[in-house]
């Protein structure tokens, strides 16, 4: 510890700290900085924080002057403030501040504004400066970023910000002397350069040089200084589950950004392009605000009857399937700059392409729906889940619940269906998502989640193995801290078939033919075993069933899984020993492993490798399957899903049974002791389920072989959708129910590593939408289900209750960066790494399970040559619903594209833009192209997103044996050009 | 020149040729094992440049970016930081004028106007109309015993007046 006196305050502070971390750390909290922030490399370049010293003859820069014993340091000494009345003036040189001139009394309106005035600086007036303001919009037509150059004091922030937290590199420092300026790439195009609209250098910039456009596109700039209320909330997108605040004026999230550095959140004050600037969706105009009944549902003698058509008419509308739009012909997609293939056209000549605003609703979807009043759908909705329940029994029932959803809501959807209807057909989007994981995990380590954190990747890992996960687009703020981590120091081994961000970064690339993973995995380990770089102690006393495991790897040699996987035997053998030697190695993976139809077996060999190598249960060995959806996680803990209650606990088990039918208030009978049906199984007619609620889901977009799909859709008795737009689902709905988004909720989410945070409301719902929270609670009472609750901390009171591992989860505690589960006391910290003594396994040791390597379920042969591979895109997420109506992100990305590797487009005759027309065994869709390296040959990929060209028109329903996951990832299909020209 | 200069689309739609190919990329492969990393090559990598093509382009600086694995704004940020890299097209002679004050006074200024006479070059930093030649103004060349000095290309000529502008402009046609 070292003592020092700042201000006459005597402080300690850490030796290795600065003058400024120490004042800081110690509420001497007004040292003035520009070129300063958290996080970022100390460059101490604006001098405005020189501080005196006693005993130095100079002043010396706070933020880069280490604290030594004995220091006295004067902050506000006379020499100080002359100096940065000085640095202050020489800055005001160069900045249109006339609104300043007025002495103090003028208001600041930005960062450095507030020195100019806090310091009593006047500027110098316009006609009286030498030099010209600095220019240059380096961004023009941009729809979120826009930069104003003239108020730029050069303080570098957003090049450190770029370079060193997001690791892109987009922007530099360029020319010299009184020339310099913040530069744009090359050539000034950010798309080339490698943007991703993060708004990392808006979050940092202390003058408002570069900034976002929507909000002052649509409020007053006072109304942006001083919004109505600033309110913590949760990303509604990936697991990373990064906390934002969101500004509000007039009901409305007028801006987001992001807490500063705080604790432990998982963003550490950073945000990716989709939770910074993807917020403007709830005020879409296809925002519904009334509920739709459709218009053949009369009511008579106080019953709801049908009186529409009946037979394929029953759900019809004046709209095209998902497969009839999936031939038309599309626009052709902006020019990208990822991979190699850049295509050079400015921001200004993209303007004219503008083709936004595709996946909004037709107003023609509205006609066969009336407006209704909360209390006819309820009603119906009631009658007609009772009326099924009875006919043919509860299991003729089922449910979608939503992962975008908050636990409380999961948690009261589950209980409505379970209580209310008794049966366990309750699913949701993980089914498709990470479902393989959990079974493999649970078969296993008996576990469900991520054993480690974010934060330890970042810091502690010494190798990063990643499989089958696309952080960079999918995660991208846990892909910038890869890439830190990556320049700390720590290697980086991906295997993936697309040379994705990451993969072009790796130390090690290992590109091999999709669904092949098994194959390399098991190479990998059988070279290890080969040379006895297993983690013996920890198989002996961790462990058990290596034995099989040794056996079945004997055969798949590195030379063997070369031909298999297209992987050079040499690269296995690389990838292995960097793997087996960590001495620290986290374990990554996501959808690439889980969306097969042997996914199980794919996260199974991997495990394996893990375990063989001992790398799990010590801080920097994480195992972490990536979670895709920011309560995938949350809803899935408590109970969304057909086999489980909350926690985890098996629905089979009476004496858990009668557990939460005594705290639901209904008779132990009454909930069924039989699993229910998985999403994948819902949709098949074998599964006789004839009616269904689906909250916050969109499986006709979502599920596999979507022209199977919607038809199944059209086929229900009772189809109850309850969403914000009038999605490709709710079309063929009775009743829709217009909720509540994400900005209009408080609730609990869980992140990738099972941190469980608190989100606020921040606006109320519009027009007569309600709380998702509330119509659940009101259909449980009109089901004659008894749900006294009436906030979303209530429901968590009764969570807490019957799940054992949140027992000492409450409101309060959330504040800040929330708990890690398991939380088993009041006075529990979290948890934020497992295993490191035992597994929940009965003897406490993780089970090698052994797998043999089988082929993917669809080989390309000459009929279908190539495997389509499909995936996500960083500006869009999931069906589109949300993404594809924000103003920004919907710009960037308005249309489905394919990606096509250049020498197979060059043999098909294809070019970028061009339509081409995509055939599987399933069905055919007609989609543009976009020629790029990041696909190997023999392999394209396109994104799930589009409605007009639904990847799930294509791919394949065969099943996961175990968790039902289909084959969403590989499958083989036919790729002809269009005979059809691309279209506005 | 401001770095927001964008290309025209003439020269976007253009195919674009790599420097470094062939003996151009030999060149730099030696180059870059005498630098402990690839960033440390990047001043003799871009002087490549420069020779194979007379300037460096934007286009150029992206190529010099992914070769080395930097970001083109930081290539950037080098060539538009030294006053010797070419960031638009020169003649292929390159003059450089020492105007600084011992020369101003022994009369540099008739020496720059007799070589922009004698090139047929419209003004400072601009190119002839035949395209061989460019002429600008430099800070202290270090030869001020023997004003004015001058610097085509990479020859060192020392005390030139405007008399001897005529035969020395000869001399590289």
């Amino acid at each position: 510890m070292t003592r020092l006196v700042i201000n006459g305050r005597s402080i300690t502070a850490q030796p290795d700290q600065t003058i400024l971390e120490a004042a800081r750390a110690a509420g001497i909290d007004d040292i003035p900085t520009l070129c300063w922030y958290p996080k970022l490399p100390v460059v101490g370049n604006c001098r405005i924080c020189l501080v005196s010293v006693e005993g130095q003859p100079k002043l010396l820069p706070a933020c880069a002057t280490q604290v030594a014993d004995g220091m006295v340091v004067q902050a506000e000494s006379h020499a100080a403030v002359e100096n940065r009345r000085g640095v202050l003036r020489l800055l005001l040189e160069r900045y249109p501040g006339d609104h300043l001139i007025n002495g103090g009394r003028a208001r600041p309106r930005n960062e450095f504004e507030r020195y100019v005035v806090r310091y009593g600086v006047v500027p110098t007036p316009p006609g009286g400066r030498d030099l010209p303001l600095r220019h240059g919009d380096e961004r023009p037509g941009d729809s979120m970023i826009r930069h104003d150059m003239s108020t730029c004091v050069l303080c570098t922030r957003c090049v450190r910000a770029c370079e060193d937290i997001q690791v892109v590199g987009v922007l530099d420092v360029g020319q010299r002397g009184e020339h310099t300026e913040i530069i744009v790439g090359a050539d000034g195009d950010p798309d080339k350069a490698g943007c991703t609209w993060c708004g990392e250098c808006v979050r940092v910039c202390p003058t408002g040089a570069i900034f976002e456009v929507m909000p002052q596109q649509r409020f007053a700039p006072e109304r942006i200084r001083h919004p109505d209320r600033v309110v913590r909330s949760v990303c509604p997108y990936c697991g990373v589950g990064c906390q934002v605040d969101l500004h509000v004026a007039d009901n409305t999230v007028l801006r987001v950004t992001s807490p500063d550095i705080e604790l432990d959140t998982p963003n550490q004050g950073s945000t990716c392009v989709k939770g910074r600037f993807g917020y403007d969706f709830p005020q879409h105009r296809d925002r519904l605000t009334k509920p739709l009944i459709r218009k053949g549902w009369v009511k008579e003698g106080g019953r709801w009857t049908w009186r529409g058509p009946t037979g394929r008419e029953r759900r019809g509308g004046p709209w095209q399937t998902i497969e009839g739009e999936g031939q038309n012909a599309k626009p052709a997609g902006p020019p990208r700059s990822v991979g190699k293939s850049l295509r050079e056209l400015s921001l200004l000549e993209r303007l004219d392409l503008d083709i936004r605003d595709r996946g909004a609703t037709p107003a023609s979807w509205y006609e066969p729906f009336r407006e209704a009043s909360w209390d006819e759908a309820l009603e119906l909705t009631t009658q007609e889940l009772l009326r099924i329940k009875g006919a043919r029994g509860g299991d003729a029932l089922a449910c979608f619940s939503s992962a975008k959803c908050s636990n409380e809501e999961n948690y009261v959807l589950m209980r409505l269906f379970r209580g209310a209807l008794g049966t366990n057909n309750i699913d949701h989007c993980t089914r498709l998502c990470h479902s393989t994981s959990v079974a493999a995990m649970q078969r296993a380590l008996n576990t469900s989640a991520a054993s480690g954190s974010m934060r330890e990747v970042e810091h502690a890992a010494d190798v990063i193995f990643i499989a089958g996960a696309n952080t960079t687009e999918s995660h991208p703020v846990f892909g910038a801290a890869i890439k830190r981590a990556q320049q700390r120091g720590a290697t980086l081994v991906v295997a993936d078939p697309r040379r994705t961000e990451l993969a072009g970064r790796a130390d090690v690339h290992l590109q091999m033919q999709p669904g092949t993973d098994v194959a390399l995995f098991t190479a990998m380990l059988n070279h290890i075993v080969a040379r006895g770089f297993e983690d013996k102690p920890f198989i002996a006393a961790r462990t058990t069933g290596f034995d099989a495991v040794r056996q079945s790897v004997r055969a798949l040699t590195p030379e063997v899984a070369a031909k298999i996987t297209g992987v050079p035997a040499e690269l296995i053998r690389r990838a292995a020993e960097i793997y087996a030697k960590g001495p620290k190695t986290s374990t990554l993976w996501a959808m690439g492993l889980t969306q097969h139809a042997n996914g199980t077996d794919l996260v199974a060999s991997l495990l394996n490798l893990m375990l063989a190598c001992g790398m799990i249960g010590r801080w920097g060995a994480a195992m972490m399957p990536v979670r895709g959806q920011n309560n995938v996680q949350g809803a899935s803990d408590v109970g969304a899903i057909p086999f489980v209650y909350t926690d985890y606990r098996s629905v089979k088990d009476p004496k858990i049974r009668a557990e939460y039918a005594h705290v639901w208030g209904v008779p132990a009978e009454s909930l069924s002791l039989k699993e229910g049906l998985m999403v994948t199984e819902i949709v098949k007619h074998e599964s006789g389920v004839r009616g269904m609620y689906i909250m916050g889901e969109n499986p006709i977009i979502s599920d596999p072989d979507i022209a199977h799909a919607e038809h199944w859709f059209r086929e229900l008795e009772f189809l109850a959708v309850h969403d914000l737009f009038l999605t490709e689902t709710a079309r063929y709905a009775d009743v829709v129910l217009p909720g509540s988004s994400f900005a209009e909720k408080t609730g609990t989410f869980v992140n990738t590593e099972r941190r469980i945070q608190l989100a606020r409301e921040a606006a109320t719902p519009p027009g007569d939408a309600r709380y998702d929270l509330q119509i659940l609670i009101e259909l449980s009472n009109r089901l004659g289900l008894k749900t006294a609750h009436t906030t979303a901390q209530d429901v968590m009171r009764e969570i807490v209750r019957v799940t054992p591992s949140w027992a000492g989860v409450t409101y309060e505690r959330l504040d800040g960066a929330g708990l890690q589960y398991p939380v088993p006391t009041a006075a529990h910290p979290g948890t934020a790494f497992l295993f490191d003594q035992r597994f929940p396994t009965t003897d406490g040791k993780a089970i090698f399970v052994p797998v043999e390597y089988g082929p993917p379920v669809e080989l390309p042969d000459d009929a279908y040559p190539f495997v389509m591979n499909t995936g996500r895109q960083l500006y869009h997420w999931h069906t589109g619903t949300m993404t594809r109506r924000a103003t920004g992100l919907d710009q960037r990305e308005p249309t489905a594209i394919m990606e096509i590797n250049p020498a197979d487009a060059a043999a098909l005759g294809i070019e970028e833009g061009d339509l081409a027309r995509v055939t599987s065994r399933r069905n055919s869709l007609v989609i543009s192209c976009r020629i790029s390296d990041r696909v190997a040959r023999g392999q394209v990929f396109v994104p799930f997103h589009f409605r007009e060209a639904a990847a799930n028109l294509l791919t394949n329903p065969v099943l996961d044996p175990y968790a039902k996951m289909a084959e969403l990832k590989c499958c083989a299909v036919r790729i002809e050009p269009a005979a059809v020209p691309a279209v506005r | 020149m401001s770095a927001s200069a964008r290309p025209t689309h003439d020269a976007a739609t253009e195919p674009y040729q790599p420097v470094f190919a062939g003996k151009v990329l030999e060149e730099l492969q030696s180059l870059l094992g005498r630098y402990p990393t690839k960033q440390g090559a990047l001043l003799p990598a871009l002087w490549l440049v420069q020779r194979q093509r007379g300037w460096i382009s934007d286009r150029d600086m992206t190529e010099v970016a992914a070769v080395l694995g930097l970001t083109p704004a930081y290539v950037k940020g080098v060539v538009t930081f030294y006053t010797m890299y070419h960031q638009h097209p020169v003649g292929q002679n390159f003059v450089q004028v020492c105007t600084t004050s011992p020369c101003n006074i022994c009369g540099a200024e008739d020496v720059v106007r007799a070589l922009l006479q004698a090139t047929g070059a419209k003004e400072l930093g601009a190119t002839s109309p035949d395209g061989r030649w460019t002429v600008i103004e430099v800070e202290c060349l270090g030869a001020c015993g023997f004003a004015t000095p001058v610097l085509i290309n990479d020859d060192f000529i020392e005390s030139v007046s405007p008399e001897k502008v005529p035969d020395l402009v000869k001399r590289y046609r």
